[in-house]
């Protein structure tokens, strides 16, 4: 009878790090090209997942007018306002919670992924000796380790020290979060809206900074992915707004 | 109001660095397997916290303790927090010094009757992180490190005699040195030559598809050496293709043993295989049952290998096998009950092991136990 630990590696973690060992050897020995290829294979394994949440997110950026109507009609009532709220989602056929089951799914694939880019990338020696214990006999993966943590000016293995990086999760993060933030009429629940557009690519910033940049490159790759999927799918820029130094009104882009 | 909010959000960072860093299964830190070397009854060794030890055999007290490196703490991250005084070569003696390279880049000259500092180097900040053992040849010591450098150092003074240029990523192995010439097996699957006197790069060299993972070990002008590919190989110097590999299942990590014209080859795969050097036709295999990190050793006719789970094996190379290549057990396994990654040695009869729970174990291969053990966990 095998451990949940021991099931977690032979089910999920083993599978991605080969997988991510064997890329790096096929794109010539670049573990940061292996990193991004793989983020782009997970996602394009993950695309139902994620295009049931795109839809659960177009969904409730649609009803926003309606939505912001019945809170100007109902404000003052919370109770009757959350009455409307789901009675609306009812007709809607839309589960508020919706966009949020496929992001828990993947999450463990997520975790799977970042304790694979640590292991491939063996920093001490310790690390380098247990990676024997993980990797197929695949001869792809017996030519490609150990890898190289060079990519670009970046060593994989350690944080960025020029905070270029940071700049570009943090960026890309608040680029991919504004672009499905509804404005809200509640002033309340804007402040929080702005508040959390805010401190979350803050936070993965700083983030970014402390841990090896190999998996701040995933963090990049994977927002970038989750821009361009969301620009195609709900067919612009969301909610985003860009504002054009000679233009005196904003335009929105959706 | 936006106090709070503030607060809010630095506990939410905070709190999130701390969940992601601990997030299990992503590594181990660095804490050393520093090997065990042995002189004039004296053991010297390095423990788990970054010290050297010297222990005095006969009285079984240790004679001098002295921390080494440069420790530093890398912050939230509780998943790849490293002690980078962490000691994974083996000190070697020479008259009355002892050297030691450290993950934290430096190499010390400490004395024997002491442990008194006598140089360390660089006298200021550090080279790149030391993990394969330094070699001394010519009056020199020869340092590899995990900048992709070599370095030659004067033994007196710890002066720099020469920097090779850089050849890998890193070098985590040791160099080998014959006569002026100096060898170096890299990650990225080249055995460089280099000139022991000036450290420039001579004409030969040899690649390999796969990376090296263990040092290399020259016989009569062949390199043994060990690849990421499972495979041991058997390069004779100024070759372009191997003489003869030989497959395992695993890969070779630690250094094969070469003694009268066979290879003994320790593999991660847990199996000793054993040889012919020549022709690096399989004589025999003995099954430990598990993975061989560090290299077997020679005492006396007899080759004595240590597992990663603990089990001392001791053969006896003289004797007359009854119905096999492999030679026979000279007694059944030893048990030490702990983990062995650090390289041993063997004097007159004792096998000396630092355990990887910081125990020094003193196993008597003549009866078959250990003799005494000893805790390196607190200075004593």
């Amino acid at each position: 009878m095998l451990a949940p630990l021991e099931l977690w590696y032979l089910i999920i973690l083993e599978p991605i790090l080969n997988v991510l060992v064997a890329l790096s050897h096929i794109l010539v020995g670049q573990f940061g090209l292996a990193i991004i290829a793989l983020t782009v294979i997970v996602r394009l394994v993950s695309w139902p997942l994620t295009k049931r949440q795109l839809s659960s997110t177009k969904a409730l950026q649609d009803m926003q007018p309606k939505m912001q109507e019945l809170q100007k009609k109902y404000g003052k009532n919370k109770q009757k306002l959350q009455q409307e709220m789901m009675k609306l989602y009812k007709e809607a056929g839309v589960n508020p919670l919706g966009c949020l089951w496929p992001m828990l799914i993947q999450f463990p694939i997520w975790i799977a992924l970042y304790q694979s880019i640590m292991r491939a990338l063996a920093t001490t020696p310790e690390n380098l000796l247990a990676l024997h214990g993980h990797l197929y006999s695949w001869e792809v993966v017996r030519q490609a380790i150990p890898l190289s943590s060079q990519f670009l000016w970046l060593n994989l293995g350690e944080p960025d020290p020029y905070f270029i990086l940071a700049i570009i999760v943090g960026g890309t993060m608040w680029v991919q979060q504004k672009m499905t933030q509804a404005p809200s009429a509640d002033p309340r629940q804007q402040s929080t809206t702005r508040m959390m557009t805010m401190m979350m690519p803050l936070m993965f910033g700083m983030l970014t900074l402390m841990f090896p940049s190999g998996l701040a490159l995933f963090w990049a790759a994977s927002n970038v992915i989750g821009i361009a999927t969301q620009y195609f799918f709900t067919g612009g820029w969301g909610y985003l707004k860009f504002r054009s130094p000679f233009q005196s009104t904003p335009v929105q882009g959706r | 109001m936006k106090q709070a909010k503030i607060s809010f959000l630095v506990t939410i960072l905070l709190l999130s660095s701390i969940v992601v860093s601990c997030i299990p299964g992503q590594g181990q830190p660095a804490t050393g397997w520093a090997g065990t070397a042995f002189y004039d009854g004296v053991i010297y060794t390095g423990t788990l916290d970054g010290r050297v030890v010297a222990i005095n055999a006969t009285s079984e007290e240790v004679q001098w303790s002295r921390p080494v490196g440069t420790e530093r703490s890398s912050g939230l991250s509780c998943g790849q927090s490293s002690v980078s005084s962490a000691i994974y070569t083996t000190p070697i003696v020479d008259g009355d010094l002892v050297y030691i390279g450290t993950y934290s880049g430096q190499v010390y000259a400490l004395t024997v009757d002491r442990g008194t500092e006598r140089w360390i180097h660089p006298r200021t900040g550090s080279i790149g992180a030391i993990v394969g053992s330094p070699v001394i040849a010519n009056e020199t010591i020869y340092i590899s490190s995990s900048d992709g450098t070599v370095y030659a150092l004067d033994m007196t003074y710890g002066d720099e005699k020469w920097e090779s240029q850089r050849m890998a990523d890193k070098l985590w192995t040791s160099p080998a040195v014959v006569a002026d010439t100096l060898y170096v097996s890299t990650f990225d699957g080249h055995i460089y030559a280099l000139s022991a006197e000036t450290g420039g790069l001579l004409d030969w060299s040899f690649e390999l598809e796969a990376g090296f993972a263990s040092s290399p070990v020259i016989r009569e002008g062949t390199i043994y050496v060990g690849s990421f590919d499972n495979n041991l190989y058997a390069i004779e110097i100024g070759a372009s293709e191997p003489a003869w590999k030989s497959p395992g299942r695993k890969w070779f990590w630690a250094a094969p043993v070469v003694h009268e014209g066979v290879v003994y080859a320790g593999c991660l795969d847990g199996k000793l295989y054993v040889l012919d050097a020549e022709t690096g036709d399989k004589m025999g295999e003995y099954d430990a049952g598990s993975p061989i990190v560090c290299s077997p050793v020679m005492m006396d006719g007899l080759l004595i290998v240590a597992d990663e789970s603990g089990t001392v094996h001791v053969f006896d190379l003289n004797a007359e096998p009854e119905d096999s290549a492999m030679p026979c057990m000279y007694v059944p396994p030893i048990r030490i009950g702990a983990a062995v990654k650090s390289s041993f040695c063997a004097h007159e009869g004792l096998v000396y092991i630092r355990g990887e729970d910081n125990r020094m174990y003193v196993v008597d291969v003549d009866k078959g136990r250990i003799s005494w053990e000893f805790s390196l966990a607190t200075e004593e």
